[in-house]
């Protein structure tokens, strides 16, 4: 292959790879501001839920209740002013507080609820490979003294009888 | 009869104070009749608690409004049955119940037990006895049930009074699952106590061999079955009356009993390695004690006010004493870890990171990293109010972004564990077992995408996914096929395409995106279940001459524990596959008057009328929704909501138009106030079905799993014993031994 030949090939792979990219960002959302209001706790303190997705378990109405309803008129006069997803979400924060996040925010002491669970996964699989790397060598180091002896007794026979019945059995 | 069962609950306490101090006594003297006593003095409070469980209810069924819990729970005006299960609808009731339900496991094991495990049942029974006289101490002393009307008189005394009517029952518990998902889920917490009392016992009392282990396992099992029922139960409940249009909310009490429920998880396949292998033994019996915790733990949170909940019983300082409590258990796990830890020493080996084994460790860690995710993030706004003095909030959308990827990789682990052998598995054996499952894990896919579920509605990103799913279909068949090396090439470029394509679209991280990959893993995990069955069937059929479903059975009955767990693991693929449907979940809310239609996917709702009808405890008022899809009636569904004049507060009762491929679920939100105009929200969320009837696989698997296996035994005939089977011929008697024929029997 040429390359000239491979150059294409290659910019033709990319650009059916990135296909989907496109279709993607101009992805339409019919209610914005009801989208971002499930990203922001309903204030009214009954219903524990978003302020898109606000219900009244034992109330007279469930649905968004006044307060809901009043925070996504909030949310969609700050999208008319410009203003940014993110921007949005905090101009609602700095009025409701940060018991209004549906999740921690992606900075300050929010950052530690994100990362955490990355960290656990992490050292817990570092653990495990490190543990197994462990046994492994035990393993082998156990193959080598069976290797060295090379009679089969009796006993260690019944020993294998024995691995071989428990694993197959389960 | 409430005196009667107080004073029966303050007897059940003394027993159980005896059944503790009588088998420490006797664990030191190893005297007989003390260890008799102290046994008989636990079932005796046992049979004391169900007595005082019976009045609480009779008191409920009598009406009688001098008790406080009765009045604070109940009314006139109540169906019976809802006042036998408003036992449990309040924090003293509850607790009470939770006694009761742990008095059937405890009494159940002392009289199964009494006559075997000599050296060990002493340990058990005291601990159980420990266990039990905590919850005593709470239900006696500080939450009791049975405490009476009383206002202060002018002489400055008590005077005891009677309430006309009682408050009423919480409408949102008014339904049947109400009767079954509590008493499931606080079997599962009070379950879990019998294993923590035969591992701490085994580890205390030094008990020899690995027989612990087995009945540890065995009521791991029960518990385990019992809480998997009861978090169904309870998202069941969720789905159907809150009337939100979800299952579960990653509420603190959800997250609660889903701990104890993901250790367990862990467990039942840990103490497999140290069922064969004699390996993990410490990890084990940590993951016994810490599910024990996590189940004292979550009593903690719901039950004191620490996190909030929509669910939660009210702050008390009924937390203090479960920290107390917590602490107790934790200095005594860590006393007998530390005291007798060469008890726990292993034969830690391992000849592959490709085997069983190692499949096993990273199940595991997915489970228990997934648990401290969960517990961190429930603990979270605690914590940030302890660093930052603001208070953060986590919310679903925290929880989900996080355990949906450590779920897929479970998913993935589920698929391929079982493919990989013990000690070690070969390069070539791995692609033999895995080639066919992930063909039809990849086939899933396209179906999918070509199915079109609902949000992959872009002509490219469809492209893009087939392009991708294709080509690891091809990379498969090349591999399968290696010796066609011109193929190969081509499918190469191929495969690099869908790949990039693929991983582009992944790292966008739309949700859609995870439920395909779920659907992908979930066929993958069902063809892998399917081609064991198929193996096994076969050699059975082969040499029996049985159909493939006679076969299947008979394969699952000799191996019940092998099988049980692939049935199991077949329910949890549709349990995934149900939660992949959320992805796809469309909604509308409208105002709308009598007339009116609302639609939403293929169905057309059309209001036909708003009628009222009085029931003895509440006044219903609901719509009649015409259902039709693609123009033809479907349907008619009756959502309404419900007023109780008693307690002056409302509930829905939703409407639900269920098939396996989606639900149509309608709610009747009521009157608008600022409109005046009545208010439907209608959801549109498939493949819900799957997670229900997934959670009765999931049982059925762990019934099967929990029955005794039939074991092909051989029955040696004719003069001479081969040397062969010499061995074997040991164990079987003469007289049978002298019998006809070598064949396959059943014990």
């Amino acid at each position: 292959m040429t390359n000239r030949k491979r150059i294409l090939t290659y910019a033709f792979v990319t650009s059916l790879a990135l296909a989907p990219l496109g279709a993607v960002s101009v992805r339409a959302e019919l209610d914005h501001a009801h989208e971002l209001g499930k990203q922001i706790k309903c204030s009214c303190g009954g219903c524990e839920q978003s302020a898109g997705t606000c219900y009244h378990v034992g109330g007279a109405f469930s649905g968004p209740c006044g307060i809901a309803k009043t925070m996504i008129g909030e949310i969609q006069g700050h999208l008319e002013k410009g203003l940014t997803d993110g921007q949005v979400i905090e101009a609602m924060i700095k009025e409701y507080g940060t018991a209004a996040y549906m999740e921690p925010p992606k900075f300050g002491f929010g950052l530690v609820a994100w990362v955490m669970p990355g960290v656990y996964l992490l050292a817990g699989a570092g653990l495990v490979v490190f543990v197994i790397g462990r046994w492994r060598k035990r393993g082998a180091a156990a193959e080598a003294v069976a290797a060295n002896s090379r009679t089969i007794t009796p006993a260690m026979l019944e020993r294998a009888r024995a691995m071989a019945q428990k694993a197959t059995e389960e | 009869m409430d005196v009667f069962g107080s004073f029966a609950l303050l007897l059940a306490f003394v027993c159980a104070l005896y059944a503790l101090a009588g088998g420490i006594a006797a664990i030191l003297t190893r005297h007989p009749l003390l260890i008799k006593s102290a046994r008989q003095a636990g079932m005796a409070a046992c049979a004391l608690i169900f007595l005082a469980t019976f009045s609480v209810v009779y008191l409920f069924v009598t009406d009688n409004f001098s008790m406080a819990y009765v009045a604070s729970h109940s009314n006139r005006d109540l169906a019976t049955f809802f006042k036998v299960v408003a036992l449990w609808s309040g924090q003293e009731g509850s607790l009470l119940f939770w006694c009761f339900l742990m008095s059937i496991y405890i009494f159940s094991v002392l009289i199964a037990y009494r006559n075997k495990h000599g050296e060990l049942m002493p340990y058990v029974g005291t601990i159980l006895a420990g266990v039990q006289l905590f919850f005593l101490t709470i239900s006696n002393f500080v939450a009791s049930p049975f405490k009476a009307l009383a206002i202060a008189n002018a002489s400055g005394g008590l005077e005891y009074y009677m309430r006309g009517d009682g408050s009423g029952l919480n409408p949102v518990l008014q339904y049947p699952e109400m009767i079954i998902h509590p008493p499931n889920l606080y079997s599962g917490y009070t379950g879990f106590t019998i294993p923590f009392a035969f591992a701490l016992a085994a580890l205390l009392g030094r008990y020899p061999g690995e027989k612990w282990i087995h009945l540890t396992r065995k009521w791991t099992m029960i518990a385990w079955c019992f809480q998997t029922v009861g978090i169904l139960l309870g998202a069941h409940w969720a789905y159907a009356v809150l009337g939100w249009g979800g299952y579960w909310g990653w509420d603190p009490v959800e997250n609660a009993s889903f701990l104890p429920w993901l250790t367990g998880t862990a467990f039942l396949h840990s103490v497999m390695m140290q069922e064969k292998r004699g390996m993990m033994k410490i990890w084990n019996v940590w993951l016994v004690f810490i599910t024990f915790m996590l189940c004292i733990l979550g009593t903690l949170l719901t039950r004191s006010g620490v996190v909030s909940s929509v669910h939660a019983f009210a702050q008390s300082n009924i937390g203090n004493w479960f920290v107390g409590f917590l602490a107790v258990v934790l200095a005594i796990c860590l006393f007998a870890f530390f005291k007798n830890r060469d008890y726990l020493e292993s034969e830690n080996q391992l000849d592959s990171m490709i085997s069983r084994e190692s499949s096993f460790l990273f199940n595991n860690l997915v489970l228990l990293v997934a648990c401290v995710a969960i517990l961190s993030g429930t603990l979270f706004p605690v914590f940030s109010e302890w660093f930052t003095g603001s208070r953060i909030s986590v919310g679903a959308p925290f929880f989900n972004k996080v355990n949906i990827p450590l779920g897929l990789l479970l998913l993935f682990l589920t698929g391929v564990g079982p493919l990989l052998a013990w000690r070690k598995t070969s390069a070539e054996s791995l692609k033999r077992n895995l080639l066919w499952p992930a063909l039809v894990g990849l086939a899933g896919g396209v179906i999918v995408v070509l199915l079109g579920a609902a949000s992959f509605d872009k002509v490219n990103i469809r492209i893009g996914l087939l392009l991708f799913l294709l080509s690891g279909v091809c990379r498969l068949l090349a591999l399968r096929k290696s010796s066609f090396e011109n193929l190969n090439r081509i499918l190469l470029l191929l495969t690099v395409v869908g790949l990039l394509g693929g991983l582009i679209v992944i790292l966008l991280g739309s949700r859609e995106m995870f439920a395909l990959v779920c659907f992908i893993l979930s066929a993958f995990v069902a063809a892998t279940i399917a081609v064991e069955y198929y193996r096994g069937a076969r050699v059975i059929r082969a040499r029996s001459g049985l159909s493939w479903l006679s076969s299947a059975m008979e394969l699952t009955l000799r191996n019940t524990r092998r099988y049980g767990g692939y049935i199991v693991h077949f329910g949890m693929v549709m349990i995934f596959v149900g939660l992949a449907g959320q992805a796809f979940n469309k909604e509308v809310q409208k105002e709308i008057g009598v007339g009116g239609t609302v639609k939403i996917g293929p169905y057309e709702l059309l209001l036909q009328a708003i009628d009222q009808k009085q029931e003895k405890n509440y006044v219903a008022e609901r719509m009649i929704v015409e259902v039709m899809k693609d123009h033809k009636p479907v349907m008619i569904l009756f959502p309404e909501r419900r007023n109780f004049p008693t307690n002056q507060e409302s509930g829905t009762m939703v409407a639900i138009y269920s098939t396996l491929r989606e639900d149509l679920y309608v709610v009747y939100a009521g009157i608008n106030q600022g409109s005046d105009v009545p208010t439907i929200h209608v959801f549109l969320n498939p493949l819900v079905k799957w997670v229900w009837y997934g959670g009765i696989v999931v049982v059925m698997g762990t019934i099967v799993a929990l029955v005794a296996p039939r074991h092909a035994v051989l029955v040696l005939s004719g003069s001479k014993v081969p040397e062969a089977v010499a061995g074997f011929a040991t164990a079987v008697p003469n007289s049978v031994a002298t019998s006809v024929t070598l064949r396959e029997g059943h014990d």
